[in-house]
């Protein structure tokens, strides 16, 4: 298992809606259809989510004529404050990111912050640094 | 993203992964540099440097050219930009999906008996 993954994006949203509502929303297959993964040109033509650990979701949109399809396994379940999962795109690549979402109660509503990271299988012997990579990235091109 | 680009940015990004070959990449920021005069301040054999110099190469981030006996090395940062794309693209697509999460969420809101709103429990 890779304790540091080679990149890693962030992203940080605030919500009127309490954390259990934000939460629920991820694991809900009626919710999840109109958010995660849709796109407003596609169709979604199959949501299924089994929201346990170990379980299994797979969404599917249909993309000018192709089925897309989004699939991953849940590793953490911590209602309503964090759901961790794996995300593959089998159409583009067989290699799975995570997916790890943290939700705050804030100011009567939610803050929740994504973090998405990439772990190809190489990150294992990467070491050190990983971090700091892409942070340092402009100052290399500087 | 591609199956292609896919492979180029572990490429990119196993190629950052070493230390030395950062130092490397740091150090042709400044411009294009001698193999020899590239390997000198590192505390390892110029073997050792050129090898990681042919992993950057393969890579796609370092450029060899000859002149006579001398070769010359510098920094093509393209594939960085490919790493930075990625980024930006995954970004851009949380962003989208957390926007039509907030308006699904504010829809609910909107749709739910004003008791059940106030307190927040809503199932």
């Amino acid at each position: 298992m890779t304790t540091e993954a080679p990149i890693k994006v962030r992203v940080t949203r605030r919500f009127n809606a309490p954390p259990e509502l934000v939460f629920n929303a991820w694991l809900d297959p009626e919710k999840a259809r109109k958010f995660l993964y849709a796109t407003d040109e596609g169709e979604m033509v199959r949501v299924e989510i089994d929201p346990q650990v170990g379980g299994r979701y797979s969404i599917v949109e249909r993309r000018d004529g192709q089925d897309v399809e989004h699939t991953g396994e849940y590793l953490e379940i911590d209602r309503p404050r964090r759901l961790v999962f794996t995300l593959k795109v089998p159409l583009y690549s067989e290699e799975a990111d995570r997916i790890t979402v943290e939700i705050e109660p804030a100011d009567g509503g939610s803050e929740l912050t994504l973090v998405h990271e990439t772990s190809p299988e190489w990150a294992d012997q990467a070491g050190d640094g990983w971090k700091m990579i892409l942070d340092s990235q402009a100052s290399v091109l500087a | 993203m591609t199956p292609t680009a896919q492979f180029d940015l572990n490429q990119t990004l196993a190629a950052l992964a070493d230390p030395t070959r950062r130092a490397l990449l740091t150090r042709l920021s400044r411009g294009e540099a001698r193999v020899t005069d590239l390997a000198r301040p590192f505390a390892v054999s110029l073997n050792s440097v050129s090898k990681h110099i042919r992993y950057l190469e393969r890579a796609g981030l370092v450029h060899r050219r000859r002149a006579g006996r001398e070769h010359f090395l510098s920094l093509d940062p393209e594939p960085l930009d490919e790493a930075t794309a990625w980024m930006n693209r995954q970004r851009t697509l949380w962003t989208a999906r957390l926007d039509a999460l907030d308006e699904l969420l504010r829809t609910e809101a909107s749709q739910a008996p004003p008791r059940a709103r106030m307190k927040g429990k809503r199932r």
